[in-house]
């Protein structure tokens, strides 16, 4: 009688995920105040950093306002929209 | 019709006659006012098409959901303010609870009216600047800015 081997391969891939952006484009309605209170409420950012990605939308029509993974910047950009504020997502370059 | 800070840190309303009343309901007219709702125009931000579908089908309604809340709100309040004194001169009072639901529903129409009538960046920005029949609009649009100063520099902060 022979004896029957069962050999088990395991291969583990490994990738990097893709960051991606959260952006906050200018509109003509969301006050400037408003919009540095939304980023220091959701990003727990300090004024002067809020009110810095604050300008950039403001003068250069919009902010990339935070990097990371896919899931909390999806997280973001939900909490954004919830506030108002006009946001998108993309995968960072 | 005045608007005051109390001490309490909230702000008072006062109606000084019914038209005032009016003015204040006209807020969620305004909100839903355009074709396009909010929630669908702000999922129309997202475009990657490994995000957009599952951000129509499940982001898009709670958004509305939430939007539609805080309308429903302060259309409660102004209703029960204005019963409270017989539709003719009397107070409503905005309270630190309160904030949020009154500044995401004078956005709403602020964001509508500019959806509809595009006046732009208003700081430079007077009626007279505009097509007539886009006047009571802005005025409105201005109106509600005001509120939402008021609301940022005395309550929300």
């Amino acid at each position: 009688m022979a004896d029957s081997d069962t050999d088990t391969l395991t291969r583990t891939d490994t990738a990097l995920d893709v960051p991606w952006n959260v952006i906050v484009h200018d509109d003509p309605v969301n006050l400037m105040g408003y919009v540095t209170h939304v980023l220091m409420k959701i990003f727990a950012y300090d004024e002067k950093k809020a009110a810095l990605l604050m300008m950039q939308v403001h003068k250069l029509g919009r902010s990339i306002v935070w990097t990371g993974q896919r899931e909390k910047a999806e997280f973001y950009v939900q909490q954004l929209q919830t506030h108002q504020l006009k946001t998108s997502l993309e995968k960072a370059a | 019709m005045k608007i005051l800070p109390t001490l309490e840190g909230g702000l008072r309303i006062d109606a000084e006659e019914p038209g005032d009343w009016m003015l204040l309901q006209g807020i969620t007219h305004d909100a839903v006012s355009c074709d396009e709702n909010l929630a669908h125009r702000l999922g129309g931000l997202i475009t990657d098409e490994d995000v957009a579908p599952d951000w129509q089908e499940y982001i898009v309604p709670d958004l509305d959901e939430a939007f539609h809340a805080d309308l429903s709100y302060i259309a409660s309040a102004i209703a029960a303010a204005r019963v409270e004194c017989g539709g003719g001169p009397g107070p409503l009072w905005i309270t630190t609870e309160d904030a949020f639901h009154w500044y995401s529903s004078l956005n709403q129409a602020r964001l509508a009216l500019e959806e509809i009538h595009r006046f732009g960046p208003s700081e430079h920005l007077s009626p007279s600047d505009l097509p007539p029949q886009n006047h009571n609009a802005f005025l409105r649009s201005q109106f509600y800015c005001a509120i939402q100063s008021l609301l940022l520099e005395h309550v929300m902060r």
